[in-house]
């Protein structure tokens, strides 16, 4: 009897081995909160959440006011990325607000949010800080007359079709989205200054943002190219937030419909709405464009180890390797635009690592003629890919005095003059001596 | 005024060099001697300033001991000429061995820092 309380104290023990949630080694996210308005969603959007949850997502669906709702318990996480599909939500349930929301975000974590037509003051603000601001007016849509889509039901040219997408390959996928994106919501605009976020599925000059049921009495805020519809923001720690303004953009509605653009006389079977958002979901929970880079190591031509001083003028060899995480491993990254600098206040040496292919990039140098701290520094910011932020310091000595070459050419007219000025000496002694 | 300053120069020099010819000859051989020292400074000077200082101490080695031979050498010619009542007393051999001793440690001292 004593014996079973201590094998379930064994049990529980060995649970934290046996969950393999988020870690940086593997860094894509297993366990997701999805919060909705209405449990309706799980089935009007079920297509795209069994795309997620047949790459091995954990989703934990609930009502975005539930009251028992929280991200985290005695302080850690319970879940590794969020889902908010509840654009109309004036206050979540539980201990979620919109700091603790951000404070996911902060530490490293993923967020989809979804906002809508008639969407509430908070998801906006949430929206706010992840860098668009969503036209002020809760009962605008993006209307465009010229790019609709479908057009035999006329409607109100709400329903809109798009093909203006980021290019970027690791974002969208290496296949093109051949099918124009149905979208049917609100858009936002990117403040210019934010260097971190950026659009992916734009909308086209022609569209603006209004409300479609009254008239409109002065010439709209947001339009044209301006208007984002679908747009992505990668934080400095790596966190993706993916903020769209159409939520039954995700359902199996428009995933399955056919789509014509209205000056197109192209029908096409299926949107592309299920292929672009796949595909974005995957770049947002980090099965796509994740680097890491490890083993940094350099050392003088011809060496293997690692000195603590270079010398001025030394050759010298630097290496790193990088690779890519794939969803399931990492594979080595491939590319041609890494860059190293030999940092001291300013690059005195710039070059492009060269690839052997698996995933190890090197160069040699020479030292520039400066001693002084340098650093190794390797600043990797592509477009859709984590930042790679590296730098190791070394020290750079200059010659010592019996470093320099025995004879220096420049002096030979000194060393000339010394000896002129002796054998002169000794010639004039003589002379002195020996004149009458 | 009828005469102009260019024949004035020119009255100045013949009377220079006809003083000078008078001088003896041991005094001529070590006024050439400070004359080739200090050229040979000068040229080391022009050197540097149109290479660069970059061995310093070589520079400063090569024209101190243009410049210390030139010295100790009109140091000699004031001690040996027998117009100079101030060392009428020293005998020459002494100003002689004074002149070695100190043009040995002088190309001691250039050959250390010659570099």
């Amino acid at each position: 009897m004593a014996r079973s309380p201590l094998i379930l104290v064994a049990l529980i023990c060995l649970i934290p081995i046996v969950c393999h949630s988020f870690s940086p080694e593997s860094p894509t996210s297993r366990r997701i909160l999805v919060l909705v308005d209405d449990l309706a969603i799980k089935s009007s959007h079920s297509l795209y959440f069994k795309s997620l949850s047949s790459r091995g997502y954990d989703l934990d669906f609930k009502l975005a006011d539930d009251p028992k709702i929280s991200l985290q318990r005695y302080g850690q996480y319970l879940y590794d990325g969020l889902v908010l599909f509840c654009p109309t939500v004036d206050h979540f349930g539980g201990s979620i607000d919109q700091a603790s929301i951000l404070d996911f975000v902060d530490s490293g974590h993923d967020l989809i949010i979804v906002a809508d037509v008639q969407s509430s003051d908070l998801i906006r603000e949430i929206a706010i800080e992840c860098g668009a601001d969503f036209d002020e007016d809760p009962a605008a849509m993006v209307i465009d007359h010229i790019n609709y889509a479908n057009p035999e039901n006329e409607g109100d040219h709400t329903m809109i079709a798009s093909d203006n997408f980021v290019k970027s390959d690791v974002i969208l996928g290496s296949a093109k989205i051949e099918a124009p994106v149905l979208f049917q919501g609100i858009g936002h605009s990117l403040n210019p200054a934010n260097s971190l976020v950026f659009k992916v599925l734009s909308a086209s000059p022609a569209a603006y943002s209004a409300n479609p049921k009254a008239k409109l009495s002065n010439p709209p805020a947001l339009s044209g190219s301006d208007i984002s519809l679908v747009s992505v923001m990668q934080a400095r720690n790596n966190a993706r937030i993916l903020i769209c303004g159409s939520l039954s953009m995700f359902s199996n509605r428009l995933f399955r419909s056919e789509v014509q653009k209205a000056r197109d006389s192209t029908r096409l079977e299926k949107s592309g709405n299920e292929q672009f958002l796949n595909e974005i979901s995957k770049w947002v929970f980090h099965e796509r464009g994740h680097l890491k880079a490890i083993n940094v190591r350099h050392h003088k031509s011809g060496e293997e180890d690692e000195p603590a001083v270079y010398r001025i003028n030394d050759d010298l060899e630097y290496s790193v390797e990088i690779y890519e995480w794939t969803g399931t491993s990492w594979e080595p990254y491939v590319a041609d635009d890494v860059q190293v600098q030999f940092f001291m206040m300013s690059p005195y040496v710039l070059k492009t690592l060269s690839s052997n292919g698996k995933g190890l990039y090197s160069t040699t140098f020479k030292v520039p003629d400066v001693y002084g701290v340098f650093q190794f520094k390797v600043e990797y910011e592509k477009l859709g890919y984590t930042t790679l932020s590296l730098s190791k310091q070394i020290p750079v000595r200059p010659f010592r005095h019996n470093e320099y070459e025995r004879f220096i050419t420049a002096a030979y007219p000194y060393y000339g003059a010394a000896f002129s000025m002796m054998a002169g000496f000794f010639l004039f002694s003589f002379l002195h001596l020996y004149n009458k | 005024m009828v005469r102009s300053t260019g024949d004035d120069v020119l009255a100045l020099f013949h009377s220079l060099r006809s003083a000078y010819a008078a001088t003896p000859k041991n005094l001529k051989i070590i006024d050439l001697y400070v004359a080739f020292a200090v050229s040979t400074a000068l040229i080391q000077v022009v050197y540097m300033a149109m290479v660069g200082s970059f061995p310093f101490n070589s520079f400063l080695s090569g024209v101190l001991s243009c410049v210390g031979t030139a010295v100790l050498a009109v140091c000699l010619r004031i001690q040996v000429n027998k117009e100079n009542k101030e060392f009428k007393d020293l005998p020459p051999e002494r100003a002689y061995a004074d002149f070695i001793l100190c043009n040995l440690v002088l190309h001691l001292v250039i050959m250390n820092f010659l570099g």
